[in-house]
Order: C-alpha cells, then structure tokens, then sequence
C-alpha cells in the first residue's frame, strides 16, 4: 500500500513538473505568437540548409519569433513537404523549403502528394548555379567542340551528373534535344563524386553545382558554360545558356511553402519577412558563397511558376523515358 | 626541408592559445557526441557550423575538425560495453570488443581501442603532412569500374567473417545487398522495393540497421537469461592493456594503420572496407585464428587503427581536390566555404597557414583525446557493474534516441525496432549478423559502379581486366578465395570454420 | 546451440525452415528484380542485381536445407532450451506498442511509459528506483538534445516537448 501511494505522489510530482516546464500552448490573436519550424528537407550542413539558415535568421527578425529549422532529408528533398503536406495544421507554424523535386518526383511516380493542391505557396527565394565542365586537359575548348564531336560520334560523349532525374540530368536532355545531338548519363551520387569522374578522366564531361569552382579556378577543369540567367561574377568567361543558343535558364529554383488552407493573411506576414529577408545584405553575402542570387517571385508569381515549371518538365521527362509508367 | 619549415610554421598557428581553446572543446565535444551512437559528429558540427563564424577560420575549422576526429575515439565505446555499434565501421570492434567486455576485459579493449587509435592518428597525420599532394592522383584514379573490383574485393573478405556456416553467411550477405538496394535507383531513378513507401524512397538508414541488429539484438537475447542477473563478468581485473596485450596488439595496430590510411583516401566506403579488411587480415594471419570472434584483442586493435588513420587519410582528397569523401568531410567543406574559402589544388598554396595549423592542431588533439579518453575508461567500465535489468532499458533509450537523432525521423525507430526483432531471431537461428551489415554498406556501391562502369565500357566486360588497378583487386580476390583451397593451407582454412554453432 | 546430437530428419528441425524461409525471401527478389526490368549488358537495368542475388539467395538456401536433411539439426524447441522466451517476447510487445505511441504522442508522453514498463515488467526493479529512473533519463536526454544540441525529438499531438 504504502509502494501504491508512493507511485501516486511520484506521478503527481513527475506530472506537475512536467506541467509547469512546458507551459501551455497558448493561442493568441496575431500571428505569430510561438517559434516557427522551417522543415529543410536535406541534411544539416548542406548548401541548401545553410543558405535557409541564413535566410530564416534574417526572417525571424521581422517576424519578432525565432523560426526553428527543422532538418527532414529524404526522398531526394520531398519528404519534408510531403509529411508537413499531410500532417502539419496550415497555422502558418509549419513551413517547409520546397524543392522543385517536390514538382518533379509525382511526374516521375505515384506519390502522396499534389503539387497543385497540397501546398500554400508563399514566396520564391532563389536558385542554384549549374554549369558544365571538362578536363583542363580535354580536346574540348568550347561548347561547341562537344556539340561537334557528339554529332560524328552519337552517344560516345559521356557526362557525369549528381543522379537521373536531378535538374542536371533533365537540364543536359534538354540541351542535347535541341542542339540535336545524343549524349551518355552517367550518374553518380552526390556532387563530390562527379567531380572525381572528370579529373579522372572517368567521363568527358561533368553538369554539377559549383562543387567544382575551386577546380576551375585551380585550372585543372575547364568551365564550358554555366545555366544561370546572366554570366556569374565568378566565372565572367563561361557563356550562359542564353548567349549558347539555348533560349532557357537552368537553375533549380526553390521557395518556401506552408499547407494547404492558410490563411492569406498570415501568408502575406511570412512573404514580407522573407521578402525582406532575402534583400539583407548579409543574406546576400552568404548566398553568393554558393553562387546563389536572390530570385524573388511572390505569392501569386509564384503559383504560376509551380504551373509553368510542371508543364515543361512534363515534355522534357516523357521525352527522356522517366515518365510516369501507366499502370 | 620544406615540411620542416611548414610544419613549424603550423605548430605557430596551433599553439596560439584561442586555437588551443578551440582545438580542446572541438575535440571535448567530439568525445561526448562520439559516445552516443546514432547522434555523432554529423549533429554537432552542423550545429555548430555558424558558431565559428565569429571566429577566424583556423579555429572554426580546427574545432571542426576536433569534433570530427574526437567522435571517432568515442565510437568504440559503446561498441564494445553494450554492443551498439554508432555507425558501420564499428560493428567490426563489436565481434570481438564485446565478447571482451562480457570475459571481464572491457578495459583493455576501451585502452587498446583509444592508444590504437592514438597511433594510427598519429602516423596518418605524419602522412598528411608528407604526402598529401602527392596522394590527391590515387582518389581519382578510383573510376566506377576500380570501384566495382575493389567492392568485389570486400565482399571476399566477407568469407573471413563468418565464425559458423559458410551457407548461411553468405544467404545474410545476399540479404544485405537487396536491403541495401532498396530506395530510389540512382540510375534509373526507379523505386525498388519501396512498397510505396515514401520514406523508403532513399534506403534504409544504415544507422537503424546495425542498431537494430546489434543494439536490441543483444538486449532481447540478454533477457531470456536475466536470472543470472549480470551478463557480464563482473571481475575486472585490470583496466589497461597489459604485456601481453601489447604483444599481440602491436603487429594488427600497424598493418591496420597503413591499410586504414590508404584506402581512406577513397571516396566512399573507404573506412568500412578498411576496417573489415583489417579484421579479415588479422585473423588470416593470426596463429589461432579459432580466437576470433571470443574475445580477440587483436579483432579489436587492427580495425580500431584502421578506422582512425582512415579519418586521417579522408582530409587529403578534401584539402587537395576539394572532394569530400564523406558526410562529415563535406560538412567540413561547409566550414570552409562559410569562411569564403575554397579547399581545392590551391588551399595549400594560398592558405599555407591554414592547412598546416590544421594538421598541427591535429597533433595536439590527438595528445588531448588520449587524456581525456584514458581516465574515462574506468567510469565506462564500472557503468557495467549497473545490474542488467537497470542497464537495458537504458540501453533501448539510446537506441531509439540515436536512431531519431540520426535522421530526425520516427520512422527509422520502426526500422530500428524491427530490425531488432530480425536480429534476435537471427542470432536464435545462428546467422550472424556482420556479413549483413558489410554486404549491406558494399552491395549497393557493387551494383552502382558495375551499371556505372558497363554503361561507360558500352557493355565490355574487358574494362574491368584492362585497368591495372581493378585488374589487381580482382586478382587479389581470386587470390584470397583460392587461397583456402590450396593443401598447403587448407587446414588454416578449416581451424577458422571449426567453431560452427558458436 | 549444441550440435553435437545429429537426430534423424525431423520437421520441426530449425534448420530446414530457415532454409525454406531464404528460398521464399529469394523467390521474391527474383520476382521484383523481373519486375524492375534486368536492362542489356551495356546498360543494366534496376532489377540486374536483384535478379542476379536472388538466383544466389535461392542457392545457399537450398544448401542450408540439403545440410539439415543430410545432418539434421536443432529444432526449434533446443533453440530456446533454457532460455525464458516470454522476456524477450514482452519487450517485443512494448516496443511494437511504443512505435503506435512514440508519432501522435509524443517522445515524453511515450517514452517515461516506456522505460516504466521495462524496468518493472521484465525484471522488476524497485520501485523506488524504476520511478525516479523513468522519469529523469527521458526528460533527461530530451532537456540536453533540445538546449545543448538543438534537436527537437517528436513532440507529439500535445506538443508537450
């Protein structure tokens, strides 16, 4: 008896404790009231999750609650949007980065997940930079040297890429549709690994992230063009897409999204902090150390783009055979 | 006199009292992360990544570093008192440090584990020093389809593990691979085996898996025979490596130092395959091979080394290519660029303060690490006196709490679990668990280099005949897998099957 | 798991089930290796290795089972002789529990059962020292991963945690 009642005082004590150091949540009128999670769907310490480190700091800011990171890698970036999509409450608590392998994958297979309904867009934030190299040691100098090698040899041109499907493999595709020539993907995993596969001399070519900007700059790989609107402050030499005579820019471009049913007033709160967010210098400075730039679209650009980005990357993954199978 | 110079030059940076201040709480949080299996040094460093921006970039990197190479002295710990292997390289200390700690030797395994990895640290960083340039040419010279040989390669090793039947080894190992293959395929970028499941889409954590297997594996099999009370021996009759210890340590601590620092310059699955091969040789070359697998001081000590001067040898293709050859290699690059620079062919050249004070610091934590590590021996090894039934569920906290932390999802504490079940009854059954796990890191690397290597050769098997280098990994597995049958040794072959149902 | 005794062929040899088990487990991945396409020499395709170690889980399988019909073995009652099999199936159950648990309510709300149940069910401690326990190492480790290392383990419908 005397054990019972010392299990019922130890459970009261464990209780009350617990009560008074978690407090309750409260609501409250205006938005936002308690810390904000960012679900960052790649591992901590990546490109991505630094730059949305740097960004959310600088968001927390004028949002006057500070907006925790939440790291939920997976599925190649979906898995975090795909579970805040189906489980998180559209309080505008739970947002998520959102890839545009989030677009991308339900093209490709059966997912949980619609692009066009689950998710409230709220603001775009930027992009990569993409670009092709070679060996320093390669017979091609130019974009066009590959482009006439591939034509008297089809298929013999072979270009390392971070994974099939990435925006690297469907951004070459596309190239190669419309300069009419046939390469072969060799997909390695990850960017460290690509370029180990071009100083090797493993393949001809390498379609990465600036991984390999301390290569470049080093002389031992040759940058032949990079994907970006205009030519990077780092690389004035290489050509972009553009001025090669491929009308299009390349850069992975990603958001920030919170579910489905938000309240647009709370949206348009989180699209002016990071709206401002992305204007902070300092922002500025820690992207760049990826090559990335501000890409601002807001609200309702945004939408469109999604729309837009679903419609193209449609042709090109049924052109390449990745397409959904029908069955 | 080059290096003399640099290396004096580094030792400058280093002893600067902030960087010693830095280089000591990267190497004190490195310990404590080491300890916890699952968490370790992928979590602390992300964490603390912006921290260092204060700072200048010699201490942010050298803390950086300090917690990366500090986390791999810790490893072995739990690895050897309960069993809970934190990541794949260490399921090699579990076969033998464990079964030490249950004969009462969990001090001479923790002391051989620490003072190994001392001297295999040590000697990796002589060799950073010495050769790092020169060595850049062997990371990429590794093509998909020297890949695929030297995956082959592992996998014979495979056959050295086993203490039961060959049959059933090799089954655990064809279960491995398709369990390692399950997720997205990078190639073709097909689900497989995915059940449509989306957290399946990359794979199975490995983390989940051998803390499943092993971990709760162990605990479930512990239980049934609770009654004793203390699965382990509580006589503890000494708590470092005595004499003889040495004596037999010596010899695995060298080879596995050299094997270890070479093949972790491979990017990707360099530190597990040298680990394995480092047990494989040792118990090929031991006089009693029988010993392995109950309590072998050298199945703990020639791994262990392997391990740390793999962690030695990972810096060269990230400080002269700019290739991170792992998870935490790339998370230091991250450190890098966050300080705006660049590691590369010209991080050396242009930073010359910064790759020596490195390196240097490296000395000194190493010094610090085997400080800090020796005293804890004793408080680890009286923690086994807890009686079991107070340990375990101890033991099932941290395997749920690494398994989450590993990846942030619950999920992996299904695997975990589940797995743990798998285990139990596989142990039952007397499959072993190792060849799974090492089939399970290897097979899927297999598979990706051989479609890489045939889609490159356009479906010539000779490419991988025509390489030197892959040539020689081939040649050395056929080598190693005839080796056996020949008269000669043929009944060293068969004293190391003997102890069948052990 | 003594070997020693060699009974003649019995079905309830553990051997001979484990064995049939791999051959169902290889017919399967031989299955979805068919399924996923094997490809061409020059390009494999995703089901190539699946097919391929299938057709080798099948072998070694079938070796496992000609071994225990040619040697016997144990059966499956020698495997537990001895051994209190409902310890380990209890802890099987909680833990089976624990993971419905562990998502919608939270790691606090789950786990400070948890550890209750498997200090006092198994082996019983004493109370005095399983209450305490189960209550500090959970809110323990919680308090030092959210404050020291920033991770926020599951907090559960409540949000408590």
């Amino acid at each position: 008896m005397l054990q019972r009642n010392r299990l019922a005082l130890s459970a009261a004590v464990a209780l009350a404790a617990a009560a008074t150091m978690f407090g309750g949540a409260a609501r409250a009128q205006d938005y936002p009231t308690k810390p904000i999670t960012l679900i960052v769907p790649w591992p901590a310490g990546g490109s991505t999750d630094i730059s949305m480190r740097a960004i959310a700091d600088a968001a927390s800011k004028h949002l006057g609650q500070p907006i925790a990171v939440d790291n939920k890698g997976g599925g190649g970036g979906t898995v975090g949007p795909a579970t805040m999509a189906a489980a998180a409450k559209p309080d505008g608590y739970t947002i998520s980065q959102i890839p545009i392998t989030v677009f991308r994958l339900p093209l490709m297979q059966d997912v949980s997940w619609n692009p066009d309904k689950d998710f409230s867009y709220i603001i775009h934030l930027t992009g990569y930079t993409f670009g092709i190299t070679t060996n320093a040691e390669s017979q091609f100098k130019t974009w066009k040297d590959v482009v006439d090698f591939a034509k008297a040899n089809p298929g013999k041109v072979t270009y390392a890429t971070p994974g099939t499907g990435t925006s690297l493999h469907v951004g070459m595709e596309q190239i190669a549709a419309m300069a009419g020539i046939k390469l072969t993907q060799v997909p390695f995993k990850g960017g460290a690994e690509t370029n180990a596969a071009v100083l090797g001399n493993h393949t001809m070519l390498q379609a990465d992230s600036t991984g390999w900007r301390p290569l470049v700059d080093a002389g031992k790989l040759r940058l032949l063009m990079v994907w970006t609107d205009k030519r990077s402050p780092n690389f004035p030499d290489a050509p972009t897409l553009k001025e090669s005579g491929y009308p299009m820019v390349y850069d992975s471009p990603f958001g920030i999204a919170g579910p489905k049913g938000m309240d647009p007033k709370i949206v348009a709160k989180l699209h002016d902090a990071f709206k401002k967010a992305i204007e902070d210098p300092a922002v500025i400075a820690t992207l760049a150390k990826y090559d990335m730039v501000p890409n601002y679209k807001n609200t309702e650009d945004y939408k469109k783009f999604v729309v837009e980005v679903t419609n193209s990357e449609r042709k090109v993954i049924e052109g390449i055979g990745l397409g959904k199978k029908p069955n | 006199m080059d290096v003399l110079v640099n290396v004096m030059h580094g030792f400058g940076v280093a002893l600067q009292p902030v960087n010693i201040l830095y280089c000591f709480i990267g190497v004190f949080i490195g310990t404590l992360v080491g300890v916890l299996p699952g968490i370790g040094p992928i979590s602390a460093m992300s964490l603390l990544l912006p921290v260092t921006l204060s700072g200048t970039p010699e201490s942010g990197i050298i803390m950086m570093a300090g917690i990366y190479y500090g986390s791999m002295y810790g490893g072995s710990t739990t690895s050897i008192l309960v069993n809970i292997p934190g990541e794949a390289a260490s399921v090699v200390t579990c076969i033998d440090g464990h079964q030490m700690a249950k004969q009462g030797r969990a001090g001479p395994a923790l002391g051989i584990s620490a003072l190994g990895s001392f001297i295999a640290g040590t000697f990796a960083l002589v060799m950073l020093m010495l050769v790092a340039p020169s060595l850049a040419s062997v990371a990429i010279a590794f093509g998909p389809a020297e890949y695929a040989s030297l995956m082959v390669l592992g996998l014979v090793v495979l056959t050295f593990l086993t203490q039961g039947s060959m049959a059933k080894a090799l089954l655990m190992a064809c279960i491995g691979i398709v369990l390692g293959l399950i997720g997205l395929d990078s190639i073709t970028a097909q689900p497989r085996l995915t059940f449509g499941r989306i957290e399946l889409i990359d794979g199975i954590g490995l983390v989940p898996v051998v803390m499943g297997l092993f971990g709760l594996g162990e605990v479930l099999l512990n239980t049934e025979q609770v009654i004793k009370r203390d699965i382990i021996n509580a006589k503890i009759t000494q708590l470092l490596p005595n004499k003889e210890d040495w004596k037999a340590s010596a010899g695995p601590i060298g080879r596995g130092t050299i094997l270890g620092f070479f093949l972790g310059i491979l990017p990707g699955g360099g530190a597990v395959v040298a680990s394995f091969a480092s047990y494989a040789l040792e118990k090929r070359l031991s006089k009693h091979p029988e010993r392995f697998g109950h309590g072998a001081i050298e199945g703990v000590a020639g791994p262990e080394a392997a391990n740390n001067a793999a962690a030695g040898g990972a810096f060269i293709p990230l400080m002269t290519l700019g290739i991170p050859p792992n998870v935490v290699m790339a998370l230091l690059l991250g450190a890098f660029v966050i300080h705006g620079l660049q590691p590369g062919p010209l991080l050396i050249t242009q930073n010359p303060g910064l790759f020596w004070g490195i390196v240097a610091s490296m000395y000194i934590g190493n010094l610090m690490l085997l400080v800090l590590n020796l005293p804890l021996i004793g408080m680890w090894v009286k923690l086994l006196k807890l009686p079991y039934n107070v340990l375990f569920p101890l033991i099932i906290l941290f395997t749920i709490i690494g398994v989450y932390c590993s990846s942030n999802n619950v999920f992996d504490v299904y695997v975990m679990i589940g797995f743990g079940v798998i285990g139990y009854f596989m142990r039952k059954f007397g499959y072993e668990p190792a060849p799974l796990v090492l089939a399970f890191v290897l097979g899927p690397l297999l598979e990706n280099n051989l479609r890489k290597s045939l889609i490159l050769s356009q479906g010539n098997l000779m490419t991988f005949i025509e390489r030197p280098i892959s040539a020689a990994c081939l040649l050395l597995a056929v080598v190693l897998l005839i080796a056996p049958l020949l008269p000669a040794l043929r009944r060293k072959r068969e004293m190391v099957a003997l102890d069948e149902g052990a | 798991m003594t070997d020693q005794t060699r009974p003649p062929f019995r079905l309830n040899n553990s051997e001979l089930w484990t064995g049939v088990l791999g051959i169902a487990l290889g017919v399967f991945v031989i299955r979805s290796g068919l399924k996923l396409k094997l490809g061409t020499i020059n390009d494999p395709g995703s089901g190539f290795m699946l097919f391929y170690i299938g057709l080798l889980m099948c072998a070694f399988a079938v070796t496992i089972i000609l071994a225990s019909v040619t040697e016997g073995g144990p059966t499956f009652g020698s495997r537990w002789e001895g051994a209190s099999w409902g310890k380990p199936g209890a802890i099987i159950v909680i833990l089976s529990a624990y993971a419905f648990a562990l998502e919608p309510l939270g790691f606090l709300i789950s786990t400070i059962p948890l550890m209750l149940l498997l200090l006092r069910v198994i082996d019983p401690v004493r109370w005095t020292l399983a209450i305490p326990l189960a209550v500090l190492a959970p809110v323990g480790v919680w308090w030092v991963l959210k404050r020291g290392l920033l991770i926020q383990l599951p907090s559960g419908m409540f949000e408590i945690g």
